[in-house]
């Protein structure tokens, strides 16, 4: 198996956010109401969101675009899976 | 020229700073522009032409009554006789929820599912009211029902002895689709049996009840319609996103940008959910 060199280089990191997306989506198939289900999602994006803040601290790289590149690909998760919940 | 244009947007090279422009953040937001906008079109159909867009179903009361007797049947309960004023009383809900274009057991105009029980003259000790629309199917319908404590409750509530069904199509919001309205009771006076204790309903009887049958017109789901948008501008990003992570690691090459790894990692999440996503909903 093969496993990307960043990856490799910070594994704790990359498996905590593993771990957080899993379990936001082990929630999700649990939740049965719309409303726990967007939670849900929020939940993740932010998730995300800060886990990306952490991760480009620590390697010294947290620059404004970077944060905005990771905005944007979370709202869009977020507007995609919303469109998609009924 | 095309093909410079093509491996400058989507492959990593000197030219583009070894970023494919298409991950660039100028790039993203137009595709989540692009998204808004579908999204936006399909709203505008819906009250510009309304029953282009809706739900196909093959429910029929019948299989709703079956199922819903088998559920009673795994908790040991007595199975529930077919009612024609019941079903009348569910056939007039799923009238008027199309007539004054609203989805919830209580209408703007202040109606309670008890009105429409009192208006076929159906006196009751206990009653109760499940419904649900946009589902293609009785299995995911019942499953749906089913996952929910409050619906199942009411599928496998002891006191109940009689149930009417409607499967009815029509629009709401612009979208046609086919409501189901369970309406559950006992007649007044009855005794509360307890289990098996109820005969078995007649199939002549549920057969000549109001099933309406199914959706024949082939229609376009708004939600089908928002998946294969989604799912195009997904897969295209993380096809982007996983050529790009294979280029800059084969050249070993350092940016500033954001993981790939940990993009990748979020639409796959993404995009699982959707895939998980079922059509239908229930209140």
């Amino acid at each position: 198996m093969i496993i990307p060199k960043e990856v490799k280089q910070k594994p704790l990191e990359y498996l905590t956010l593993f771990f957080s997306l899993i379990i936001g989506f082990c929630g999700y198939l649990f939740v049965d109401s719309s409303q726990a289900k967007r939670w849900i999602i929020y939940s993740i994006g932010i998730i995300y969101f800060c886990w990306s803040l952490y991760h480009h601290y620590k390697r010294g790289d947290l620059q404004l675009s970077i944060v905005v590149e990771y905005l944007i690909i979370i709202l869009l998760g977020i507007v995609f899976i919303s469109g998609t919940l009924f | 020229m095309l093909k410079k244009l093509w491996t400058h947007y989507f492959i990593p090279q000197e030219r583009n700073n070894y970023r494919a422009s298409i991950l660039k953040p100028n790039f993203l937001l137009l595709l989540l522009v692009a998204y808004l906008l579908n999204q936006s079109a399909i709203k505008t159909l819906t009250i510009a032409k309304p029953g282009i867009l809706g739900y196909s179903s093959e429910i029929t009361a019948q299989k709703v009554f079956d199922q819903t007797n088998i559920e009673r049947q795994k908790d040991e309960l007595s199975p529930l006789i077919y009612s024609e004023t019941l079903s009348k009383s569910a056939k007039a809900k799923a009238q008027d929820m199309f007539a004054n274009d609203y989805w919830s057991h209580n209408s703007p105009q202040g109606k309670t599912p008890w009105t429409f029980f009192d208006a076929v003259g159906y006196k009751y000790s206990v009653a109760g009211e499940n419904l649900a629309k946009d589902f293609p199917d009785t299995d995911s319908l019942m499953k749906a029902w089913m996952a929910s404590p409050t619906h199942k409750a009411n599928i496998v509530h002891t006191r109940y002895q009689e149930i009417g069904i409607a499967v009815v199509n029509g629009t709401i919001g612009g979208i046609k689709t086919t409501l189901v309205v369970q309406h559950f009771g006992t007649p007044l006076g009855a005794s509360i049996t307890s289990k098996n204790t109820i005969p078995q309903p007649s199939e002549e009887v549920v057969q000549s009840s109001n099933i309406l049958g199914k959706t024949n017109q082939p229609l376009i789901s708004p939600l089908t319609l928002s998946k294969i948008f989604g799912s195009v501008i997904f897969i295209g990003l993380a096809i982007v996103l996983f050529v790009d992570g294979f280029v800059t690691v084969k050249k070993n090459v350092h940016r500033f940008t954001g993981s790939t790894v940990g993009h990748i990692s979020f639409l796959i999440f993404i995009f699982l959910l959707m895939l998980y996503n079922q059509q239908g909903s229930i209140f």
